[in-house]
């Protein structure tokens, strides 16, 4: 057998290599076609997207517009519902202040009539009150006058009591000194006039009497 | 000793007069016995005894205790010497104090009769023939007198009885006074 140049196993990987080489330029300008419409789909979608921003701008733009006819629109008749609703209000506010004012003066003129009528009874009262005083006092008074007589009708008995009791103790203690005196002086006459007019027969009469006495008694045992 | 005690007290009343006469005859017996020129009977000299000439006695004695000494019986005399003289009267003196004494308060102050008059009454009264009186004054007695007993005090006196019947006496001003 005639011996070729190349081994099979060289010849099998160089074989491999050619189709590994094949698929990679294959799936090379698969993906180079896929990033070729990828562009494509993406400069389209941006298109779109531009053009849908232009149409979103515009749009908005009119709207704005529009919304601001619209404001204009809405604060003029805003305006004019406010310088109506402001008119009523100040209508009712108008009429509110006219009725409390009214009712203020109707409360005042009550009150002033209220007033007054207190006043009279307050009045009326106070003189009731001053009178009923009047009264009492005169009362008190009186009783204060009839008490006063008859605590000083009292106290000048009690003082004529102690005049008079003082006046007794006086004349008792007066007769008791004159008892005392009169003794003491009948002591005395009777010393002074038996001392002299007391004969010595008298006096040993006296003696033997004592002595007869002082026996009866057993005086000297 | 009794004996000799009991003469003098025959006529000697209260206690002062006792003293006084036992003071008189002590005096006159000794002037009797040791030696004297006045006295009543001068010219004697002094002798033991007594004898029949009796006592000499002192010129200044008053009349009644002269009297006394006179009327003492020569027996009592008698029995006297100079040599018992001194121990009688001590015996005499010591005799004092145990006789029985009777204070009484006067309103006047008794002479030598009125004393023997009332000692003789307060005696016989009494029944104590040797009671002594022992004799004070007090003139706020008014009349009467007032008795010491042992002790006790007992008025008997005019005072006294103003005193006993004072509310009877009251009584009787007191309707005149009110």
């Amino acid at each position: 057998m005639p011996s070729l140049p190349f081994s099979p196993t060289i010849l099998i990987l160089a074989f491999a290599i050619l189709i590994i080489f094949f698929l990679y330029l294959r799936e090379y300008n698969l993906r180079k076609k896929q990033e070729t419409e990828g562009d494509k789909f993406l400069e389209s979608i941006k298109e779109k997207g531009w053009e849908t921003l232009n149409q979103s701008i515009k749009k908005s733009q009119a709207i704005i517009g529009e919304a601001e006819i619209e404001g204009i629109k809405g604060t003029t008749k805003l305006e004019a519902d406010f310088q109506k609703n402001l008119a009523g209000t100040l209508k009712a506010s108008k009429q509110t202040i006219t009725t409390a004012q009214n009712q203020l003066l109707l409360f005042m003129t009550d009150l002033q009539k209220r007033s007054a009528e207190f006043e009279e009874a307050s009045k009326i009262s106070g003189q009731e009150r001053i009178n009923q005083l009047f009264d009492r006092v005169e009362n008190k008074l009186a009783d204060f006058l009839v008490q006063t007589a008859q605590k000083t009708t009292s106290s000048i008995e009690l003082e004529l009591k102690a005049g008079r009791q003082l006046v007794e103790t006086y004349k008792n203690e007066q007769l008791k000194l004159i008892d005392e005196n009169i003794i003491a002086m009948m002591e005395q006459t009777l010393n002074i006039v038996l001392g002299k007019k007391l004969s010595l027969k008298d006096q040993l009469d006296l003696v033997y009497e004592a002595l007869e006495k002082a026996k009866i008694e057993k005086f000297v045992v | 000793m009794d004996q000799t005690l009991a003469i003098i007290l025959k006529d000697t009343y209260s206690l002062t007069q006792l003293k006084s006469r036992l003071r008189i005859l002590k005096s006159s017996l000794l002037k009797t016995f040791f030696g004297g020129s006045t006295g009543s009977t001068p010219g004697e000299s002094p002798s033991t005894s007594l004898g029949t000439s009796g006592p000499i006695f002192e010129v200044n004695i008053l009349p009644q205790d002269l009297n006394w000494l006179k009327s003492l019986p020569e027996n009592f005399y008698r029995q006297f010497n100079k040599d018992n003289v001194y121990k009688i009267f001590t015996e005499l003196e010591a005799q004092i104090p145990k006789l029985p004494i009777l204070t009484m308060y006067l309103v006047f102050e008794p002479d030598f009769m009125s004393l023997g008059q009332i000692g003789a009454t307060v005696r016989k009264t009494f029944v104590q023939p040797t009671l002594l009186l022992d004799i004070k004054l007090n003139p706020g007695l008014i009349a009467g007198i007032a008795l010491v007993w042992k002790g006790i005090y007992k008025d008997y006196s005019v005072k006294a009885k103003i005193e006993q019947r004072k509310e009877e006496i009251l009584q009787g001003f007191k309707r005149f006074l009110r």
